[in-house]
């Protein structure tokens, strides 16, 4: 059900599909699964704790409004200043790891 | 930065909580919505959406541990949870609390007392840093003797060693308080003594080196006689007729010495700072440099003094001298401290006993809940959350009982100064305190945890192997009962041996006859010189038996101290030292105390001042120093010149039963009269006491009567000690053996209950009931046997620190165990016997028909 990720790199992927604007916590599993093909399914059961961590953290902040399509009341989040900063160390930490994984893959 | 955002967050979490309840219930309303959309129908897409999304309970959970000091509410819930439980199971949640507070109460009284007498003696707080110095004369059989002014000095200019030495002396005056002649003790003191145990005035200023007629107030006396005044400065206080100014109080802390109501200044003689062994009555008090070691300190005087015994004073060496230093916990509580350590051990035992009743109360009920522990693992519950509960249930039982021990403790130190022993006064000085609840609050905890361990570990274990885990239960109840039953044993042996020592002292006969003497002190007035001879006369007239006055007064104080010489009788070899007491008595004394007459007469009133001094000696000195000889006619000299044997009386035990006097040398008090007190004793019969003080009212008005008691009063508070502690280790041990038969009687009971089909079978297929007797019997009393065994290796071990409280018992006593082990075993077979005979009175028909 809930794929196994490498630790914290689910909040990096909440706070990169948020940089695209903001969104509720349904909105936000359905992009990450839908743009990685459906390689990448987020449980609900990690899914709001890790939202809960980034709000205390407060890469995110929250608030409730009327979602325009179906005019019903949703919780949605928006990424702050600091969680773009976060957003980038992240991603260069990520980008550094994988290279490493990558040349030892490579090597003979 | 993170802590405060969590601490931010989590005050709103009521809030935070119900936006994430929303939050997911819309989360899934869409899912719903989504599966309506790709064509299911609306029942199955609800359906399909709850499976989707997941467990909602635990993923809520996951979420609200983002926010930190999760454990606070936790504990909160856990404890909320526990108390619900608790309150559905009254019975066992008295018993238990019971338990606890028992063990709990026992041992923080005690440590009530350690805390007032050992580790904070008298409220002096750092002990360790002050010494007391005595003087040691081994020829003269002085083991510790106060010292003279000569040793103040020497010490005083120690100063690479002490920073300041205090010389203090015991002081009686009559004075006015209250409108009434009363006497009141105090202490005479050198300036520097606060400065010794490093004290502030709580009012008004200490000592200094101009100081005459001054006088500073403990604060019991202040507050009680002076009302807490604060004006009572610069007022004056009469002491033995003579106005001396208050200076100052002392602070409530300080009770040092426990009896002193007043401190006057000291002013030595230049004389008495010369004279060595001469006015020995000073107790020397000094602080210990920072720095040095009490065993330096020690070494120093010793260095000392052998260089003294080398140089000036080689006389020292005959007599044995040394200066000794004691610590001063030592000197202060020193032959209550193995004492105090023995009962603490006691207290130890009992809590421990209580814990093992506990935790069998607990295991005994684990059956129970092995449902409602295994509903909530199904619900997801982790196996950590759920022993945590376990634990905390037993931790708030803990501390239920502690509550409930320490205020028995509170209640118990409030009385103990009332208890009839020698140091009553020190013992009053234990109270209930901040630090003392705090023990009994850590204690209380450890207790809780320590039997809370085996159920909550046999609750998990329950729900890993349903029904196989009645053995390692059994096994474990088994073993806390063995523990009780060694705990009781090893209490019961101390009861049985310290019993028969009380037994023991209080059997000797010190040689007169003490039942039926009522005794006082009377402070001698200054300038009345007839007092003496009309006080005898007016207590003839109004006692209805014979009375003496005399000093000192037997089982009070032990006569005065000194060495004597033996007109024309030169020392013969194997002579010990000629060193003895003397005692001033009037001819009444021996027939007041049917003391009969070995060889020649007592006093008679023609033993006058003017007449030749006599002495009567008991048969001790007669024995050792006159081998033989006639000793009547010869003459003694030891206080105030010779005297002439008149007569011999047999030796007494004057001082306290258990220990022989020394040799005595009785002198009339008409010929010698030199103590500022007297003794009075009158044999009558009833309530004497109101007659001895009109009797001494009407010969002096102004003179004040204290201490009356009866002679039987005083033997009783000597062996107090002794009576105190056997009683108090015969409670603990008896409440070691309830806990211990209680718990094996349950034990036993709910082997019989569980067993009840197999023991029908049993009986059904022709076994006799005596077998079913005898099988539970064995069982039941194999444990206990156990536990009787561990009991008394434990005794042997333990029984050389028991060793030192006994008196004509050896620890060994082959009687006092086995009445011990006898009690013991009578108990557990009795708790065993009555469900043991239940079980096999089973009537088959009646449990197979219910299976």
């Amino acid at each position: 059900m809930a794929s196994d990720f490498l630790p914290g790199t689910l909040d990096m992927l909440i706070l990169k599909t948020l940089t695209r604007g903001a969104n509720h916590g349904y909105g936000i599993a359905q992009h990450i699964q839908q743009v990685s093909e459906d390689t990448l399914r987020v449980g609900e059961g990690s899914l709001y704790p890790a939202l809960q961590r980034l709000l205390v953290a407060e890469m995110v902040k929250a608030e409730w409004t009327t979602s325009a399509e179906t005019g019903r009341k949703v919780r949605s989040y928006q990424i702050t200043a600091a969680g773009r900063k976060q957003l980038a160390q992240e991603k260069r930490e990520f980008d550094a790891l994988i290279a490493g994984i990558a040349r030892v893959m490579e090597s003979v | 930065m993170t802590v405060f955002s969590r601490l931010r967050h989590w005050r709103k979490r009521s809030q935070l909580d119900r936006d994430l309840q929303a939050e997911m219930d819309e989360h899934r309303q869409m899912l719903e919505d989504r599966f309506i959309r790709e064509g299911m129908d609306a029942g199955e897409a609800r359906a399909a959406a709850a499976r989707r999304f997941g467990n909602t309970t635990l993923t809520a959970e996951a979420s609200r541990e983002e926010w930190g000091f999760r454990w606070v509410d936790t504990l909160f819930r856990d404890v909320r949870f526990a108390a619900r439980l608790m309150a559905k199971r009254p019975a066992i949640v008295a018993a238990a609390v019971f338990s606890v507070a028992l063990g709990v109460g026992a041992n923080t009284a005690v440590v009530s007392v350690l805390q007032a007498l050992l580790l904070n003696p008298m409220g002096v707080s750092d002990a360790d840093r002050l010494a007391v110095a005595t003087v040691r004369l081994d020829k003269l059989n002085l083991p510790k003797a106060e010292t003279s002014g000569v040793e103040w000095r020497e010490l005083r200019d120690m100063r690479d060693v002490f920073t300041h030495v205090a010389a203090m002396e015991g002081r009686y005056w009559t004075s006015d308080l209250g409108g009434e002649s009363v006497r009141v003790i105090g202490r005479v003191v050198t300036p520097s003594f606060f400065d010794v145990f490093a004290v502030q005035p709580a009012l008004g200023r200490f000592f200094d080196d101009n100081d005459r007629e001054a006088v500073v107030l403990s604060w019991p006396t202040w507050t009680s006689q002076f009302g807490g005044d604060r004006t009572v400065l610069g007022r004056m206080m009469m002491l033995d007729g003579v106005p001396h100014r208050i200076i100052g109080v002392a602070p409530e802390h300080f009770r040092y010495p426990v009896r002193a109501r007043v401190w006057t200044p000291l002013q030595m003689a230049a004389s008495r700072l010369q004279k060595r062994g001469y006015n020995m009555t000073l107790t020397v008090v000094a602080r210990l440099k920072p720095g040095v070691s009490f065993h330096q300190a020690s070494a120093r005087v010793n260095g000392y003094v052998e260089a003294l015994k080398n140089d000036s004073y080689a006389q020292g060496k005959n007599y044995g001298y040394f200066v000794d230093l004691h610590g001063f916990t030592d000197f202060v509580a020193g032959d209550l401290k193995r004492t105090l350590w023995t009962l603490w051990a006691a207290a130890l035992a009992v809590l421990f006993t209580s814990c093992a009743s506990v935790a069998i109360l607990l295991l005994s009920r684990t059956a129970g809940r092995r449902r409602e522990i295994a509903i909530r693992l199904a619900l997801g519950a982790t196996r950590t959350q759920v022993f945590r509960q376990l634990v905390i249930e037993s931790l708030l039982l803990g501390l239920l009982g502690g509550g409930v021990g320490i205020a028995m403790a509170a209640g118990a130190t409030s009385i103990l100064g009332e208890l009839a022993v020698p140091q009553k006064e020190l013992l009053a000085l234990a109270r209930m305190n901040g630090s003392l609840a705090l023990y009994g609050l850590v204690v209380s905890l450890l207790c809780g945890f320590v039997f809370g361990l085996a159920p909550a570990v046999q609750l998990m274990r329950d729900n890993q192997a349903a029904g196989m885990a009645r053995a390692p239960r059994r096994r474990f109840q088994s073993v806390f009962v063995a523990a009780e039953v060694a705990a009781a044993v090893v209490l019961l042996v101390t009861t049985t041996l310290l019993m028969r020592s009380f037994w023991a002292a209080r059997q000797i006969d010190p040689g007169f006859r003490y039942e039926g003497v009522t005794t006082a002190f009377v402070l001698k007035p200054k300038n009345d010189p007839g007092f003496l001879a009309r006080a005898e006369t007016e207590l003839r007239a109004a006692a209805q038996g014979p009375v003496a006055l005399a000093y000192p007064v037997p089982f009070a104080s032990e006569g005065l101290t000194a060495g004597f010489t033996i007109a024309g009788r030169k020392v013969q070899s194997g002579e010990p030292e000629r060193h003895g007491e003397a005692h001033m008595v009037t001819p009444g004394y021996f027939r007041t105390l049917q003391i009969p007459v070995l060889r020649g007469r007592t006093f008679v009133d023609g033993d006058s001042a003017d007449s030749e001094r006599v002495c009567v000696i008991d048969s001790r000195l007669a024995d050792e120093f006159f081998r033989g000889d006639d000793p009547l006619g010869q003459k003694i000299g030891m206080y105030g010149g010779p005297a002439t044997i008149v007569g011999v009386v047999p030796a007494l035990r004057a001082t306290t039963p258990e220990s022989r006097s020394r040799p005595v040398v009785y002198y009339a008090l008409a010929q010698m009269n030199s103590t500022s007190t007297v003794g009075v004793l009158a044999r009558s019969p009833g309530n004497t006491a109101p007659a001895i003080r009109a009797a001494i009212r009407r010969a002096n008005g102004s003179v004040a009567v204290f201490d009356v008691q009866t002679l039987r009063e005083r033997l009783d508070e000597l062996l107090g000690t002794r009576r105190v502690v056997a009683l108090l280790v015969l409670s603990f041990g008896g409440v070691c053996l309830l806990l211990a038969i209680a718990g094996l009687h349950g034990v036993t009971a709910q082997m019989v209950s569980e067993r009840a089909p197999e023991i029908a079978v049993r009986l059904a297929l022709g076994a006799e009931p005596r077998q079913i007797l005898r099988l539970f019997l064995a069982s039941g009393l194999t444990w206990a046997g156990v536990g009787l065994l561990a009991g008394l290796a434990a005794f042997a071990f333990a029984q050389r620190w028991i060793a030192n409280l006994l008196f004509q018992v050896k620890a060994s006593d082959g009687l006092a165990v086995t009445v011990a082990c006898a009690i013991v075993m009578v108990g557990v077979a009795g708790a065993v016997w009555m469900p043991a005979r239940r079980a096999s009175r089973t009537d088959p028909q009646q449990v197979l028909r219910h299976e």
